[in-house]
């Protein structure tokens, strides 16, 4: 295991080097990313000058709301740092046979490909994430308890491994279909799902969707259960949903595992 | 499912010298043939026709320990797929292989530590960083000990004179230096057995010619088996022993280079040094092709005929020198390949969706 997180660490290493040595892509990255963020603050910030909460007696009000905001920006900005520039070469590797190089190489396959760069700008977000949660907790008239605070990091760990399954069993899609970039464009629209609390997905059509995004595809887990911990006090209905989530990041990450082997034993390489 | 796992147990009594040993080997793929237009495209959406192509079809193989083997063949032939499948990129349709004891496609990491494959045409250093941040990364990844590391690296970058090159990104190197950079990443772990696919592609003849110096070097100092595609018949004179000529996805030949040249070339090259003038009409009779060079004159002899016409060429006054060679290596592969070509570059059947 100590051999992989050097391998990861060198990987980091390498990223930063990169990241530095093209330093005005990078700022432009940097301040696009946070820009983007800004806006969608303001759009949120704009939404509570008409209205006190989302929805009647949900509990998300402003503060509550942006706590949840500041998780997802914290996860996302985990899984595209990380995780996402990575899955994105993929689909190039396979069709250029840029994934021979990887094959060859005696450490897991699925490591090197899905974390072997690292781009440092997306932890803008991230950054913002941090400072968002830090004002709207001391902002709000909840103050979550010290279990909670313990929590936290293992459902944002759990959130990052649904969407890391994801991403690979998207990626592995690659080698049967040869070019998937629209899968890629499913991811994003699928995730979307994810950024809003889930108590926003009812009646006659939220309600199937929330729970195909609960159960099947769990997307609604991976920010509404840390969020909830910070966000306001935890429910019995959290509870199960929280141990769900659990169980959902373990399945996820088991079948994307199985799907990604099975898709690499099929893997063609490209012609030379 | 590996097909390790649907064969039969091989034999694992291997030789002791043998460290590369393939049995039927054979790799096909189904690929679509696409019609051409839109009204052709667009029904393909619906119904789509398939073929076979045998890439490789029931290979045989055993190298043995230190060989060094050239894999001849025309495009297409199934060189490089060879190559794959004895490291292990992708797995065979049918039959065995065992590199190092190992089976390829089992990818296990005791294996993958002890080979190496280089792909001239594929750029395995980070494009944009110094390749000594690549060499760092493997370090990590085939855990070599730091001052181990250190000795090996400075040993390979000194061989091939790249020392000056390791802090420069790898964008900024022209093809040769980055070749020799990759040999040298790809050397690190002390691999036992090497793959080298065309490994000279692209080189002007100052880096061929080191990269011939340094493997050949590499090689007998270190008794590393070595396995080379390459369509440059320098590469093979200069470093292989053995020959294994591909064709179809078969092997048409496998033995020494020697016996190769005896086996398919038919003619001889004579080379006639004239004091005055030469007169190729002269010398139609004695064999075929005749050229003249400024005061040479060169002529295709019949190898059989060669020990017969010597005498009665030596008798022409005008005559002050004469050499007798082979056929360039090129000409006669090339020879190979155009007769054993019937149209198409691989074997395939038709099967429809």
């Amino acid at each position: 295991m100590g051999r992989y997180w050097r391998v990861f660490a060198t990987f980091a290493v390498a990223g930063m080097v990169r990241d530095m040595t093209f330093r005005t892509n990078f700022l432009i990255a940097c301040i696009s990313s946070i820009a983007w963020v800004a806006m969608n603050l303001s759009f949120y910030v704009l939404v509570f000058s008409f209205t006190p909460e989302l929805g009647l007696n949900t509990g998300w009000s402003r503060e509550p709301f942006f706590v949840f905001v500041a998780t997802g920006l914290i996860i996302n900005s985990i899984v595209q740092t990380f995780f996402m520039p990575s899955a994105e070469e993929f689909s190039e590797m396979v069709r250029s046979g840029g994934l021979d190089a990887v094959l060859v190489q005696p450490l897991d396959a699925q490591f090197l490909i899905t974390c072997h760069r690292v781009d440092y700008s997306s932890l803008a977000n991230g950054m913002v994430g941090f400072l968002l949660l830090f004002w709207s907790l001391l902002s709000t008239k909840w103050t979550p308890t010290p279990v909670a605070f313990l929590l936290y990091p293992l459902f944002v760990i759990s959130g990052v491994t649904i969407l890391y399954s994801f991403i690979i069993g998207l990626a592995a899609a690659t080698i049967f279909l040869g070019r998937n970039q629209s899968l890629y464009d499913f991811w994003f629209y699928i995730t979307t799902f994810s950024r809003y609390p889930m108590e926003i997905y009812s009646g006659p059509w939220g309600t199937p969707l929330q729970t195909l995004c609960t159960f099947v595809l769990p997307i609604l887990v991976v920010v509404n259960v840390p969020a909830r911990l910070l966000a306001r006090p935890f429910l019995m209905s959290d509870t199960n949903l929280a141990i769900w989530s659990l169980l959902a990041a373990g399945v996820s990450f088991i079948v994307s595992r199985r799907v990604f082997t099975h898709s690499i034993d099929r893997y063609r390489s490209a012609s030379s | 499912m590996n097909a390790s796992s649907r064969l039969p147990t091989v034999d694992r009594s291997l030789a002791n010298d043998d460290v590369i040993q393939v049995s039927g080997l054979s790799k096909s793929y189904r690929v679509y043939d696409k019609p051409e237009g839109i009204a052709a495209s667009i029904s393909g959406l619906f119904r789509r026709k398939h073929r076979t192509v045998h890439a490789l079809q029931n290979i045989d193989l055993s190298v043995k320990r230190g060989e060094f083997v050239a894999l001849l063949g025309p495009n297409g032939a199934g060189k490089t797929t060879c190559l794959k499948l004895l490291s292990g990129i992708i797995t065979p349709t049918s039959g065995e292989a065992r590199v190092l004891g190992h089976v390829p496609w089992d990818r296990e990491n005791a294996y993958r530590r002890r080979f190496s494959l280089v792909m001239g045409q594929r750029n395995q250093l980070w494009w944009d960083l110094p390749a000594s941040e690549s060499f760092k990364l493997h370090r990590e990844i085939y855990r070599i000990d730091a001052g181990h590391f250190d000795r090996i690296r400075d040993e390979l970058v000194d061989l091939l004179g790249v020392r000056s090159l390791l802090l420069q990104p790898v964008r900024d190197l022209s093809l040769g230096e980055r070749m020799k950079l990759e040999l040298v990443a790809s050397l690190l772990h002390e691999p036992e057995v090497l793959f080298l696919d065309e490994p000279t592609l692209g080189l002007d003849v100052v880096a061929q010619h080191a990269v011939h110096g340094f493997l050949q070097h590499y090689q007998s100092a270190r008794r590393v088996t070595v396995m080379l595609t390459t369509h440059y018949m320098k590469d093979v004179a200069a470093l292989c022993q053995r020959v294994v000529v591909v064709m179809h996805g078969s092997i048409l030949y496998d033995g020494s280079l020697a016996a190769f040249i005896d086996r398919y070339s038919t003619h001889k090259l004579v080379t006639l040094e004239m004091s005055n003038a030469p007169n190729p009409a002269l010398l139609a009779r004695w064999g075929s092709d005749v050229e003249v060079r400024g005061p040479e004159i060169l002529v295709r002899v019949d190898r059989t005929q060669v020990a017969s016409v010597l005498p009665e060429l030596l008798e022409i006054p005008s005559i002050v020198d004469i050499t007798v060679e082979d056929v360039p290596l090129e000409e006669i592969v090339a020879s190979l390949f155009r007769s054993n070509d019937s149209g198409n570059s691989r074997t395939h059947d038709g099967a429809p969706a």
